[in-house]
């Protein structure tokens, strides 16, 4: 029974990362209908700029996470009418001429990576590392409670902001339909930079956390681009709120696979609940998905 | 007329490129190095890239290799197999076939050596590998290819037999956890192998992807409360693994690392919990031996690494420049100048098999049966663990430093 709890929670506290990657991911896909293939890159982008801060200006990686989120939301601005010009205009098959441009951008950004950090393996310092909360005979690390709850915070927010507040219709209605929104007066450029500036930030963000929990290298990122893709079809693509289900369910997979049947079934899972899915429901298991 | 004029061109520049090419001559040994200087596995490449660079300079600096009287230098030209093993083969492909070298240094991991040791097969090119540990390369029994670190199936064992013989109370269980890779399944192989020789009872065994987060696997191990933990790993796994168990609390009395665990970047990204994990190695500063040729002991080595590189010494960047020791002893009794024909290449195959040297990282001698064929099976590995900080040798007893500190407290009591 204990070991069974324990594994729920290992499995939940999997999922609250997972959602952090894929919530950005997920918001970008539904409004840009852009498939980036570099989210495991912010991801490793965001964990050097934690480990960077931390080194040159002490304090806790914890601390930073809202510059972190400034710094990489700009990033992302700017990088944006780049991705715009490619997938824009009359080229052939956009979402494809989109798909290669970011798969670029993702060897770009470990290239880069690996010329200015090296090749060390470095690590995030938090004090939130090793401290542990007990529920009776239970385990429950601080760190990936701390990820969790920011994950679901993080969402919500996002959720609140596209379905309450103003320019939250304005993006809701682009990604439904982005001409229609042009005809109304939507500035349809302006929603994908500030849609992708959002989904850099948050990405980012995940990286500091990913790299406290982890490792930080150059070559980290595509275990979280799988994961991303995952949980977002999953989740239906585009579909924000299916984001929290689909992680956590990705999370408790993960979580009792390895522990019941053997850690080395853990891809192999991951991959046959993903076929499962784009077979009987490809629009996600909430059939709300693009 | 013109597509005929640019034909005869074509075929004018072949041959005077090939002819040139036939014709090359030059007064120094070009040692193509294949390893990995990008991707997942750089961190690796870097550090046979130091021990082969170290050797190149130490003997560069000593005039070069004595040919007939005459010194020849060396020059070594990098290959980056960015950790994949196709690129491993293009890259000595490339070696080979355009910058003609004389023989190769290999890679760093055991899956891209596995991949251009059929390359040297080919094209019959002696190869070295000052890094390799898997006993798959062996058991293939590839003609050109030898290595200098023994395999990773002979190494973890004195780490066990430490924990076995030299602790009380013995260790009565183990919990084994092994990456998904050539070299550290193997490493969880031979620790298991060497676990049920000594009568402790394996109360897991598991081999897990690479990149996988091991919280689960350490939630499952965590209620059989091994007396010992030990993993199959490279450094990142080391670093990652020390840091969940932090997390959960798992406190087995002993930590057991293959590889990784002796890194600056274990040290630096564990800090303060790198204390009593226990490792192996093949090579360490304070061994008590004294060697006839370049750096004449490993405590001259690894102040040579700590000058040129500034960082601290490992068992592999030892096994690298030992690589470039064992063809400088085997070209100089070959006694042909460079560049190397055919006939003077297998001259050096035979050279290499026949060599039994004494260097600064132990004795150089390559099986020439068996199934360690062509690997220096023979050397004796050391166990390791970190005491104050330091990496100690503590077992086998001849080359023990301090006492072996078992258990490891808990982690609230550190």
């Amino acid at each position: 029974m204990e070991l069974l709890l324990q594994t729920v929670i290992d499995g939940l506290l999997m999922g609250g990362l997972i959602i952090i990657i894929g919530v950005g991911f997920s918001l970008c896909f539904g409004v840009m209908h852009i498939v980036d293939f570099a989210v495991g890159e912010w991801v490793m982008l965001g964990a050097y700029a934690g480990y960077m801060m931390v080194r040159h200006f002490g304090h806790d990686a914890m601390f930073y996470l809202p510059v972190i989120f400034v710094i990489f939301s700009a990033l992302g601005w700017v990088i944006y009418p780049v991705i715009l010009q490619v997938v824009s205009g009359k080229r052939f098959n956009p979402a494809i001429m989109g798909l290669i441009f970011t798969f670029g951008l993702s060897i770009t950004m470990k290239g880069g990576a690996l010329t200015v950090w090296g090749y060390h393996i470095q690590s995030v310092p938090t004090w939130l590392t090793g401290k542990t909360l007990y529920l009776g005979p239970l385990t429950i690390p601080g760190l990936r409670v701390s990820g969790f709850f920011f994950g679901i915070l993080v969402t919500l927010l996002l959720l609140a902001f596209l379905y309450k507040s103003r320019y939250g219709n304005v993006i809701r209605a682009t990604a439904m339909d982005r001409d229609t929104a042009n005809l109304l007066g939507a500035d349809v450029r302006k929603v994908g930079a500030f849609v992708y500036s959002l989904y850099a930030g948050i990405t980012a963000m995940s990286g500091a956390l990913i790299g406290a929990l982890f490792s930080v290298h150059s070559v980290m990122g595509a275990k979280y681009t799988m994961l991303a893709f995952f949980v977002v079809v999953l989740a239906g693509m585009g579909y924000v709120p299916g984001v929290i289900p689909a992680a956590i369910i990705l999370g408790l997979l993960q979580s009792f696979v390895s522990v019941y049947i053997g850690g080395r079934f853990n891809l192999a899972a991951l991959f046959l609940v993903m076929y499962g899915v784009l077979l009987i429901t490809p629009k996600g298991i909430f059939r709300r998905g693009w | 007329m013109k597509k005929l004029t640019i034909f005869a061109l074509i075929t004018f520049v072949i041959f005077v490129v090939g002819y040139a090419q036939a014709q090359e001559k030059r007064d120094f040994f070009k040692i193509g190095v294949v390893t990995s200087l990008s991707g997942e596995l750089a961190f690796g490449g870097s550090v046979t890239k130091r021990g082969y660079d170290m050797w190149e300079d130490a003997i560069n600096s000593a005039g070069g290799i004595d040919i007939g009287g005459k010194k020849y230098k060396v020059k070594l030209v990098y290959a980056d197999d960015q950790s994949t093993p196709a690129t491993a083969a293009v890259g000595g492909e490339r070696l080979i076939t355009q910058e003609k070298v004389d023989c190769i240094l290999g890679p760093y991991a055991s899956g891209t050596t596995l991949a251009l040791a059929p390359i040297c097969e080919k094209y019959k090119m002696p190869h070295i590998t000052g890094s390799a540990e898997s006993p798959l390369i062996w058991l293939r029994k590839f003609k050109y290819t030898f290595g200098t670190i023994p395999p990773v199936n002979l190494g973890p064992r004195s780490a066990i037999q430490t924990l076995a013989r030299d602790v009380t109370p013995k260790p009565q269980t183990i919990a084994i956890l092994g990456i998904d890779d050539a070299f550290s399944k193997f490493a969880a192989e031979a620790e298991k192998a060497e676990a049920e020789k000594q009568g402790i009872k394996v109360v897991k065994y598991e081999i897990v992807p690479e990149g996988s987060d091991y919280t689960p696997s350490v939630t499952a191990i965590k209620p059989l409360n091994p007396d010992i933990f030990a993993m199959g790993n490279h450094e990142k796994a080391a670093i990652e693994m020390i840091k969940i168990a932090k997390e959960l609390k798992f406190n087995p009395k002993a930590y057991v690392q293959h590889y990784g665990m002796s890194t600056p970047d274990f040290r630096k990204g564990l800090e303060k919990d790198i204390e009593y994990v226990f490792g192996i190695s093949y090579w360490t500063e304070n061994m008590k031996i004294q060697s006839p040729g370049l750096f004449k002991n490993p405590k001259e080595f690894a102040n040579a690494i700590r000058k040129k590189f500034n960082v601290e010494p490992d068992y592999t960047e030892a096994g690298c420049a030992a690589a470039g020791l064992a063809f400088q002893e085997a070209l100089r009794k070959v006694n042909a100048p460079p560049p190397l024909t055919d006939a003077q290449k297998d001259a050096l195959i035979d050279a290499l098999e026949k060599l039994d040297i004494q260097t600064f990282y132990g004795r150089i001698k390559f099986a020439t049966e068996g199934e360690f064929y062509h690997c220096n099976a023979g050397l004796e590995s050391i166990t390791l663990q970190y005491q104050g900080g330091k990496l100690t040798e503590v077992g086998p007893p001849k080359t023990r430093v301090a006492a072996p500190k078992y258990p490891t407290p808990t982690w609230d009591k550190r």
